[in-house]
């Protein structure tokens, strides 16, 4: 910012106005010089694939969320998961591509009568990178480390059912648990499952010591990753010699590298207004899937229970006509096509369609602004003002927009007021629950069981939900995707919260690239293992 | 040549204000219809200049924007000027030790830069318009401080003020009677560059998303929105970030060609 200059500067005068020019001009511009933005267009296109006889095989994506550290159980963050889960760092079983457990390290596991003890066979093949071969012992190990070492809050949570190991002999393991959890074995495929080799505890922030086809080559913080081959890998060896993830803070300079030929991959486009740069189909090559992120108006329904400090939202919004009229009054699928460009999916819960469990339930509560209005003046709110307070974030801050306009047709005045993300948001809206509606994606996977916690800011309690959610954990797999089924359809009849949609998972690849799972699957990771590159 | 100046700049502010007064009584559309047309249409008719990425009237909002940054620049100048002026003529009339202490306090704020402290304090208080003027208040404050401070010192030196002085006026009515009307030139022409520092300062925390709120009109969130489109729609930057460079312009315009007006000395030169 320049600050106007004395008064008592007068020759400098023509000076000034340049200035005060370039100022203006400067805030213009500021738009289109993102960096690393390259003007020039390609010549020739994918230059790196097509050099004859190359020697090293070599994969490039595009990324958005760098990791602060290397160990993916070190922080709730995602970002190391994305690139480093599977690729370097295996688990006991996985989740594959249609949300469902697979084997990975594990060959085979069983679980007790009592769904307490589970035994988990080991591939006897399974060896860490330096050779040593990953036994019981290890597996025991990283159990241990995610209880007692300093590792991310969410993954002790998912660990505290643990009550005991055993080490029946080098490749199996019983596990025993405290009480009766599917959820655990999901976890197990995610970061907390992850298996590394003990001898690189100590190093586990900077250097990397799994088991999977691809291990750290080299780390440049702010700029990229870049995995090589795993050659002693026990199973089937990976495709490329080199597997890179840079890194990009602005989704336009993430574009102009694909289009310019430096990635191969962009792994989740998150501006999809961008996606006709890309129509070209000779060069590139489209692929819309799902996410687990779930754009969610979130509602203070204003449940205080015990121990849970009070929220301070509208007391009209514990009325759940005046919760349904909410829901009612939005016209999700133009938001979709307007907020987001058409690109995602309309859910009508807290469940997206790679879920096992999934139900579209978005018909619960059809758009009917009539009805809406009539609703609220049934539950004797025919005008009501209400804070909206959306994360300030791109996709939220239009829908804020798109909703303020569409509530005010059915009488509903909302005052919006955008907050910092995340500190802002999580203090006054996840920690106090200071707000009326507000609006963020949830990105967890299995995020239906938040609304069977009183405390959560949603501030619902509803012991229905809460007993299937029990009896989701407590049950098999099957009973598990039933009760998941049933607390997703609880919470949407009585109107909880308003889905508004899933986010799309839009992946760019250069043509010629295959295997690039559609969807991003719950495990949060991006899996090269099935990426082939013609 | 000066003159041209004065009246170029004084015609774009004019257009500025004639956009605000518009937007009160008549928009072609609803400036907050969401989804009332097709989106990201080019300029045509009967959208004058299209629509945005939501499907609104860019020329409505392009006129309901002009209220924000006129907002904005009248309350963060006025708050600037009501507690910067008094603060100045303090200055001017504290003996020289309290002044110079009083002045270094002045180069430290006038260092902290406005759109940092707006930052801090929208993560404060919540990102809103009155914290935006706010911010951008505090932070011209100094500014003023310095301008009615020097012009002050000349008047306080003068022969009048010393006849004033000595027949025992009371020193506020000094102020007000002979300091006051002797450096309203002064305080003008500081206006106008403020006001002008201001729009750009609003846009600016908008753009960011620290400033008005998405459902009211701005030309920096306007600016900000198009940021996303400029590969595919790269016309929707073209009207506000000429909006933002013409009001900021004719307000630069208006305060040097204010000065040489309001100056005999240099117009005896020229």
């Amino acid at each position: 910012m320049a600050k106007p200059a004395p008064l008592n500067a007068t020759a400098r005068r023509p000076r000034r106005i340049i200035g005060v020019l370039v100022a203006a001009v400067a805030l213009v511009l500021a738009a289109c010089t993102g960096p690393g933005m390259s003007p020039t267009a390609p010549t020739e296109p994918a230059a790196s694939a097509s050099q004859p006889g190359a020697a090293a095989k070599t994969l490039v994506i595009g990324a958005t969320a760098e990791p602060a550290t290397l160990d993916p159980t070190a922080t709730d963050a995602a970002a190391g998961t994305q690139a480093l889960l599977y690729n370097v760092f295996e688990t006991l079983v996985r989740i594959d591509p249609e949300g469902r457990l697979a084997p990975l390290l594990a060959q085979a596991w069983d679980v007790s009568e009592d769904r307490l003890t589970y035994t988990f066979r080991l591939n006897t093949a399974a060896r860490f990178s330096d050779g040593t071969p990953v036994d019981a012992d290890a597996v025991a190990a990283n159990i241990e480390r995610i209880q007692q070492g300093t590792t991310a809050p969410k993954l002790k949570t998912a660990m505290s059912v643990v009550a005991s190991t055993e080490v029946v002999d080098p490749a199996t393991i019983n596990i025993t648990l405290t009480r009766p959890s599917v959820t655990w074995l999901y976890d197990m495929a995610g970061a907390a499952g992850i298996v590394m080799n003990p001898a690189g505890f100590a190093t586990a922030n900077s250097e990397t010591a799994g088991s999977g086809p691809l291990t750290l080559d080299r780390w440049l913080p702010g700029d990229s990753i870049v995995l090589q081959k795993n050659s002693n890998y026990w199973g089937t060896p990976a495709r490329f010699d080199e597997v890179t993830f840079r890194y990009f803070k602005d989704p336009n300079a993430m574009n102009a590298s694909m289009l310019s030929g430096q990635l191969d991959i962009i792994s989740n486009l998150q501006a999809p207004e961008t996606l006709a740069q890309f129509s070209d189909t000779s060069r590139f090559t489209v692929i819309e899937g799902s996410t687990d992120g779930e754009v969610t108006l979130s509602i203070n329904n204003g449940a205080a229970s015990e121990g849970v400090t009070p929220g301070t939202g509208h007391e009209a919004l514990a009325d759940v006509r005046v919760r349904r009229a909410i829901t009612m009054a939005i016209d999700r699928q133009a938001l979709l096509d307007t907020v987001w460009f058409g690109k995602g999916t309309l859910i009508g819960s807290m469940t997206v369609p790679t879920d096992v469990w999934y139900e579209d339930l978005t018909g619960t509560h059809p758009y009917n602004p009539d009805e809406a209005r009539r609703l609220l003046a049934e539950a004797g709110h025919p005008q009501l003002t209400l804070r909206l307070q959306p994360a300030a974030l791109p996709y939220a801050s239009k829908a804020a927009q798109f909703v303020a306009s569409q509530l005010a047709a059915v009488g509903i005045t909302a005052q919006v007021e955008e907050l910092q993300f995340p500190a802002r948001w999580v203090d006054t809206v996840l920690q106090k629950a200071d707000y009326d509606l507000s609006i963020v994606a949830h990105v967890e996977p299995r995020d239906v069981v938040t609304f069977a916690n009183p405390g959560y800011y949603w501030r619902y309690d509803n012991p229905a939900v809460q007993e299937a959610v029990a009896r989701a954990d407590a049950g098999t797999l099957t009973e598990y995707e039933a009760e998941m089924r049933t607390a997703a359809r609880l919470i949407a009849e009585d109107a909880a919260a308003v889905w508004l949609f899933a986010l799309p998972n839009l992946v760019v690849t250069k043509t010629g690239i295959t295997g690039v799972p559609a969807n991003a699957n719950s495990s949060l990771a991006f899996d090269v293992t099935t990426i082939a590159k013609a | 040549m000066k003159r041209a100046e004065l009246w170029i700049g004084l015609v774009l502010v004019a257009g500025v204000v004639g956009l605000a007064l518009v937007s009160f009584v008549w928009t072609p559309f609803n400036p907050t219809g969401v989804g009332s047309a097709p989106r990201l249409l080019p300029p045509g008719w009967p959208h004058v200049l299209g629509t945005d990425h939501m499907g609104i009237d860019t020329f409505s909002r392009l006129l309901v924007g002009a209220r924000s940054a006129l907002y904005v620049g009248i309350i963060a100048v006025g708050i600037a000027a009501l507690v910067g002026v008094p603060l100045g003529i303090l200055a001017a009339w504290l003996p020289r030790w309290g002044a110079e202490g009083m002045m270094r306090a002045v180069d430290v704020a006038y260092a902290f830069p406005a759109l940092l402290l707006a930052i801090l304090l929208a993560g404060v208080f919540g990102a809103s318009t009155e914290t935006a003027m706010v911010a951008i208040g505090i932070a011209t404050i100094p500014a003023f401080i310095r301008v009615t401070r020097a012009g002050a010192l000349a008047v306080l030196a003068s022969d009048y003020v010393l006849a004033a002085r000595a027949s025992g006026t009371p020193v506020p009515a000094i102020a007000v009677r002979h300091v006051l009307p002797n450096i309203a030139n002064l305080v003008g022409v500081q206006a106008s560059v403020s006001f002008a520092m201001a729009i750009l300062a609003e846009a600016a925390l908008s753009y960011l998303g620290l400033g008005t709120p998405p459902t009211v009109p701005s030309w920096g969130r306007m600016l900000g929105d198009a940021q996303t489109y400029l590969f595919s729609h790269p016309g929707q930057a073209v009207w506000p970030g000429l909006a933002i460079a013409g009001a900021v312009l004719g307000f630069n315009l208006v305060g040097d060609g204010l000065r040489d007006f309001l100056d005999p000395k240099l117009q005896e030169v020229s």
